[in-house]
């Protein structure tokens, strides 16, 4: 039970490389928050300095209003999850378990009953007296976890816990998180570069690129409201759309010279460069009349479910990608005519790669935001 | 490679069969002579079976009776001798390459790489490089005819701090780091965590290190002139030459297969751990 803050906090390296420029984060008692961005993005640094394995440059890391800046990892109350496991190999399970209590000096009758009864809540029991190296990745997943519960530390931290596993166990103990993590109500950071899991998870999500925090929030709203192009291009699978287009009143021009009336105005000079972007699932395939885009089709995947389609607009480079649900059949060289969904249209400036401003506040609007 | 034919499979045995005739009639021979009376060797031919004398010759060895080793020590005090300097020597390897490789994986200090690379370099310079300046060191320390002098020069070692360096660095990082979450402090991660994940490899080493310590012998003989302090390996040498042209092969023999039996007992018991540390590697 604790609140987390870090304020400008700042990671620089020995060689001058800066990890890290002026993060900062509220995290609120019992959130769960999810840090996601590419690989080399800082999210795992981040992390590492909330316990402590990382020393901060600068800024300050409270937990519950306290700073523990200078804080050895195990005076900071938190408990970690790590990617590889990080199970001490000549230790049975029990033993992981119970290591970080039988260095707090709990007398063994304690530990045993608190370790017995995290096994119990992990359906780990008939493994305690097992090593690492008898169990399967899942259950040494489980084992990690109850590493972290037995300690019942103010703040869980978990660095790409899943990403070892297959996807089928992955997506079942990323249910076994949520629901140990409410159950507990324990504060909880997650790393992760799976923007699925990051979606699932999150209360609120961080997106991180390139050191900095592109944008804060609950994953429904950076899904439809990405503040930058990179934010949107990082949530949602697959990716966005991206057209270069150029606005003149209050029509958008696409790159195959068509055009189309936006719902609301904008204002930019008129020539400006602009990007759209338009999610895979809100591209319709239409009648030819009513077609913003003709697609030219490349490649068709088949789901099940939903079929997606790659193609390239005629002349034209970029390769965008449309979901649509059922199969309709399209193949290798059709001629696809396409319509945008005019209230799910993000229109990006071309050169800040920032979300142009429609003048509603960030989370006072109602979902389906249109440009 | 498996291959089933009858002329290979001949040919392999008889390779196989010729090496171990070439290594085994020596023993052979070194085992029928500690069961001779001394004077069986004064013929040319050199006896190939057994005789009656065994129990006597090792008797007469272990205990020196009528000086047979031409020195005031019996051979079970100079077995004694060896087996205290090799045993140092290993266990003094093992703890000193431990703590020097601990210190350079897991420590950030300065020079740190200086520090390994002095270490790696004193590779090239095996106590029979150094072995002067190591003797007055030795000597002007007070240390000759000691314990302290057979052992301390030869403790210092690069190979095994190099071999756990090796070790520590395949130990994924987050292990120390789990450790240190886990409220362990540098000391208590040695001695919980690094210490058992090394047992096989402390084993291999022990092995190597037990036969390094007890066949030294140009050092024993440098540093040793109290016969309280020779060692078995050295008094072997010192019986073929006291001899005169009459060299009591028996002694000699019986002597070297007692020298012979200690190294033999170690690798034997400890085997199994001695290729388990070499090959494998616990994940």
């Amino acid at each position: 039970m604790a609140t987390v803050s870090l304020k400008n906090i700042k990671k620089v390296y020995g060689n001058g490389l800066v990890a890290i420029h002026d993060l900062n984060l509220d995290i609120a008692d019992g959130e769960l928050i999810v840090l996601v961005g590419p690989s080399g993005c800082g999210k795992s640094t981040s992390l590492r300095m909330v316990a402590g394995l990382e020393t901060i440059s600068e800024g300050e890391l409270s937990i519950d209003g306290v700073r523990v800046n200078d804080r050895e990892p195990a005076q900071r109350d938190i408990a970690m999850v790590f990617q590889n496991y990080a199970l001490y190999p000549h230790m049975t399970v029990a033993g992981n378990m119970g290591y970080g209590l039988k260095n707090q000096g709990m007398a063994k009758a304690e530990i045993r009953q608190k370790v017995e009864a995290a096994a119990r809540m992990l359906e780990i029991e008939p493994l305690l007296s097992r090593k690492p190296g008898q169990l399967s990745g899942g259950q040494r997943q489980r084992v990690a976890m109850g590493r972290a519960i037995v300690r019942n530390p103010k703040v869980f931290l978990f660095d790409e816990p899943l990403s070892n596993l297959d996807a089928k166990l992955r997506v079942q103990m990323r249910i076994e998180i949520k629901r140990l993590q409410q159950e507990f109500g324990t504060t909880a950071i997650y790393v992760t570069h799976d923007q699925v899991e990051a979606m699932t998870l999150a209360d609120r999500l961080v997106v991180m690129n390139d050191g900095r925090v592109e944008q804060v929030g609950p994953p429904l709203a950076l899904y439809e409201r990405p503040a930058t192009r990179f934010v949107a291009s990082f949530l949602g699978s697959p990716g966005m759309n991206f057209l270069s287009v150029t606005h003149d009143q209050g029509r958008l021009y696409l790159p195959d010279g068509r055009s189309l009336a936006l719902p609301e105005p904008i204002e930019v000079a008129p020539g400006q460069a602009l990007t759209l972007g338009v999610r895979p699932e809100h591209l319709e395939i239409c009648a030819e009349a009513d077609a913003d885009l003709v697609l030219e089709v490349e490649i068709v995947e088949p789901l099940g479910a939903d079929t997606l389609v790659y193609g390239r607009l005629p002349g034209h480079d970029d390769l965008m990608v449309v979901k649509h649900q059922g199969k309709h059949g399209e193949a290798r060289g059709d001629r696809v005519p396409l319509r945008l969904d005019r209230e799910r249209l993000h229109l990006f400036d071309a050169d800040t790669r920032r979300r142009l401003p429609d003048g509603v506040p960030d989370g006072a609007r109602p979902p389906n935001p249109g440009v | 490679m498996v291959e089933k034919r009858p002329g290979l499979t001949l040919l392999r045995h008889l390779v196989l069969i010729a090496g171990i005739l070439v290594i085994g009639l020596p023993i052979w021979v070194a085992l029928v002579a500690t069961t001779h009376p001394s004077s069986a060797f004064l013929t040319d031919l050199m006896p190939l079976w057994f005789g009656d004398q065994g129990l006597g010759n090792f008797t007469r060895v272990l205990t020196n009776e009528e000086r047979v080793l031409g020195v005031e020590v019996s051979a079970s005090w100079m077995l004694w001798n060896s087996f205290v300097m090799a045993m140092v020597i290993a266990v003094g390897k093992i703890v000193i390459s431990m703590l020097s490789a601990f210190a350079i994986v897991y420590f950030r200090f300065p020079l740190r790489r200086t520090c390994f690379w002095l270490i790696f370099v004193t590779l090239m310079l095996p106590v029979e490089v150094r072995i002067l300046p190591t003797y007055d060191v030795v000597a002007s320390l007070g240390m000759l005819n000691s314990y302290a002098g057979l052992t301390l020069p030869l403790i210092a070692s690069a190979t095994a701090t190099f071999l756990f360096r090796q070790f520590f660095l395949s130990i994924p990082d987050s292990l120390a780091e789990a450790a240190r979450i886990d409220g362990a402090g540098p000391m208590k991660f040695f001695r919980d965590i690094l210490l058992p994940l090394s047992i096989n490899n402390i084993a291999a080493l022990f092995v190597i290190l037990f036969i390094y310590g007890w066949n030294q012998y140009l050092w024993p003989l440098l540093v040793t002139t109290d016969e309280d302090y020779y060692t078995i390996v050295m008094v072997i040498k010192r019986l073929m030459t006291a001899g005169e042209g009459n060299v009591p092969w028996n002694v000699i023999m019986t002597t070297t297969v007692l020298a012979m039996l200690p190294p033999v007992l170690v690798v034997m018991v400890m085997q199994k751990f001695f290729v388990r540390g070499l090959v494998e590697q616990e994940k």
